[in-house]
């Protein structure tokens, strides 16, 4: 079993990759993942294995100086011998290539990775970039190839590592590819106009029940993949119900509040609490919801994924200024639903009555609930987890 | 009726008016400008990038044949300095030339012509660094001939429409350009049926061979000192 070297990955694929087996990180055109390859083939070779980056993307002196932007010294490692690289750019756009191996047409790419794949038993290849390759060759062949390659780092004990970009291909051709490695890890972006955050998921594993857990990352030069655990906002008026609901979907939550007129407890900066559901995890911080403690919405807003809006059901004349919270935390811009709280109330408006009232748009669900029962919160959490990550 | 942003090209507008009375380029839409080498296609790009500059609208701009000096020197040849733009960080470039790296301006990055894979993450950051400020943006890819003529043609054709679909989702105003017959013509119609909006420029006439609520149009244009001038 070797590292990967990705913080939380090893924990989801029992431990690490298996000498021998391939690992297939396939990702959303715009999120991140040859960061993974590389951080991956940089540990392996730190604790003392060897190993090549196949690549066809940017030429070899370039991806020197990337792993460089990322702290890691991969120019040693070439000249210690320890890494090599499979050129398969550098004659295609005119430039001495550099490496080992260098392909000049596409029809040698198949026997100098097999012949790589020889030189470096127990080690790694990292193969960069497989979308590139596929428009080149027939979806059989790729398959083929990839076949190939597998069965022959099987023999060598040798882990292969693909970095894949989902463009717009057919389903099928991706569902092939997925089916011819060992493990999957799925890239993907939350998003709402613009890429929020990013986030892997292990979606499998022929060595192990993998934990489907969606952690997200981004990705640091220096530094290399990082997790982060994310934020989501709960906000909306004044008595909404928005510290009750940290409370009920949370494990664990902390109140800032203060009786209010010597009554009712209201809060005064806070509310902090922790999910942990359905192998997801986030901070949960709630807003004060009165106007005097505006100033604090900014900063409890920043950097959040997504946003619960609580309203109050049965107070209609609230609802401006939900709509004005909504503005004010720059929840416009995330995922987010209302959350229509005290629906066991006399007078409660009902969600279609509240949509209608708040012109919200369709995108934007509205969950019924009762917070004080714990009715419709783990559906509002489910809901925009779901938003959040889709199936 | 379709809002319509300030194409920058003088005599655009008017050429592009509808009944409204409204002209320039479709607000969140994708536009082709194509046409033979040498027609004014960088210049119709950056005098729309630079309108949008004028106007605080932020610009991602997505260069395959030109680096950063020599956009900066380009733009202030025709009277449109950018180097304001560049230091308050409206302007966000994407360079995948060589030229000057690295860079110490956290708004001019670098990618590489082989790597889509990475070209579309730095677009994905791109896109939340001009947006952060504003919503509304202008986005220019000059151009997509380059990238067609260092990878393969359908590779590409997945690389723009991911493109597209992202600067639109994100309420961009989007520019492409393509040199006529530098790709098959399959891959021509192509590009031609993933864009709003169709401009061809032979060197003479300026052609919008298809825009939303207007018929063709065409006018003459000329290269003046102030740049594309209808």
């Amino acid at each position: 079993m070797k590292k990967t070297h990705i913080p939380k990955l090893d924990d989801f694929l029992g431990g690490g990759i298996p000498g021998g087996s391939s690992i297939l990180f396939c990702a959303v055109p715009g999120v991140e993942c040859e960061a993974f390859g590389y951080q991956i083939i940089n540990g392996i070779i730190e604790d003392g294995d060897k190993g090549f980056i196949f690549t066809n993307v940017s030429e070899p002196i370039n991806i020197v100086y990337e792993f460089s932007k990322y702290g890691w010294n991969l120019e040693q490692f070439l000249e210690e011998e320890k890494v090599f690289f499979v050129d398969g750019c550098s004659n295609f756009i005119g430039v001495p290539s550099m490496g080992k191996y260098s392909i000049d047409e596409f029809s040698q790419i198949e026997g100098v990775v097999l012949k790589a794949i020889d030189d470096i038993p127990d080690g790694i290849g990292v193969i960069n970039n497989l979308s590139t390759l596929l428009d080149y060759l027939d979806d059989d062949k790729i398959i083929e190839i990839i076949s190939k390659w597998n069965k022959r780092a099987k023999e060598k004990n040798t882990i292969l590592v693909y970095i894949f970009t989902k463009w717009d291909y057919d389903p099928k051709i991706i569902e092939n590819i997925k089916d011819s490695v060992d493990s999957v890890v799925s890239l993907t972006s939350i998003e709402e106009r613009v890429i929020i955050g990013q986030g892997f998921m292990v979606t499998s594993a022929s060595w192990t029940t993998p934990s489907k857990n969606l952690v997200l990352f981004f990705v640091l030069q220096p530094g290399g993949v990082k997790i982060y655990i994310p934020k989501i906002l709960v906000t909306g008026p004044y008595n909404a119900g928005k510290t009750s609901f940290v409370k009920s979907i949370s494990k664990k939550s902390v109140s800032v509040e203060r009786m209010a007129m010597e009554k009712f407890p209201t809060t005064i900066a806070m509310d902090i609490g922790h999910v942990d559901h359905k192998g997801f995890v986030a901070d949960v911080f709630g807003t004060p919801g009165q106007e005097r403690f505006d100033l604090m919405l900014d900063v409890l807003a920043k950097e959040a994924v997504g946003a619960f809006i609580l309203v109050d059901s049965t107070e209609p004349q609230t609802f401006a200024r939900a709509k004005e919270m909504i503005n004010k935390t720059q929840s416009e811009a995330i995922p987010k639903i209302i959350v229509a709280n005290k629906q066991d109330l006399p007078g409660a408006l009902s969600p279609e009555q509240i949509r209608e009232t708040m012109k919200i748009d369709k995108s934007i669900p509205i969950i019924p609930t009762v917070v004080n029962e714990n009715n419709g919160v783990e559906e509002a959490l489910d809901v925009l987890l779901n938003l959040l990550y889709g199936d | 009726m379709i809002p319509c942003i300030e194409s920058g090209i003088p005599g655009f507008d008017d050429l592009t008016k509808s009944e409204s009375g409204m002209g320039g380029i479709p607000e969140n839409s994708s536009t082709l400008v194509y046409g033979p080498a040498k027609t004014g296609k960088t210049i119709f790009s950056n005098q729309f990038a630079y309108q949008g500059l004028l106007n605080d609208e932020p610009c991602l701009y997505i260069m395959t044949d030109q680096g950063i000096k020599q956009l900066e020197t380009m733009m202030f040849d025709f009277q449109r300095p950018i180097n304001k733009f560049i230091e308050d960080n409206t302007l966000y470039t994407i360079n995948t030339t060589s030229e000057g790296k690295p860079q110490k301006n956290e708004n001019i990055v670098f990618s590489y012509i082989n790597n889509p894979t990475d070209i579309m993450v730095k677009v994905s950051y791109g896109i939340k660094y001009v947006n952060k400020n504003n919503p509304r943006f202008r986005s220019v890819l000059d151009s997509s001939t380059t990238l067609l003529t260092y990878n393969e043609n359908m590779l590409i054709v997945r690389v723009l429409k991911a493109y597209l679909m992202r600067i639109n989702e994100a309420g961009g105003t989007s520019i492409i350009t393509y040199t006529e017959d530098s790709a098959d013509k399959k891959v021509e119609t192509i590009l031609k049926t993933m864009v709003n909006n169709i401009v061809r420029l032979d060197g003479k006439e300026l052609t919008v061979e298809a825009m939303n609520g207007i018929g063709k149009r065409s006018s003459p244009y000329q290269i003046t000192d102030e740049g594309l001038v209808i």
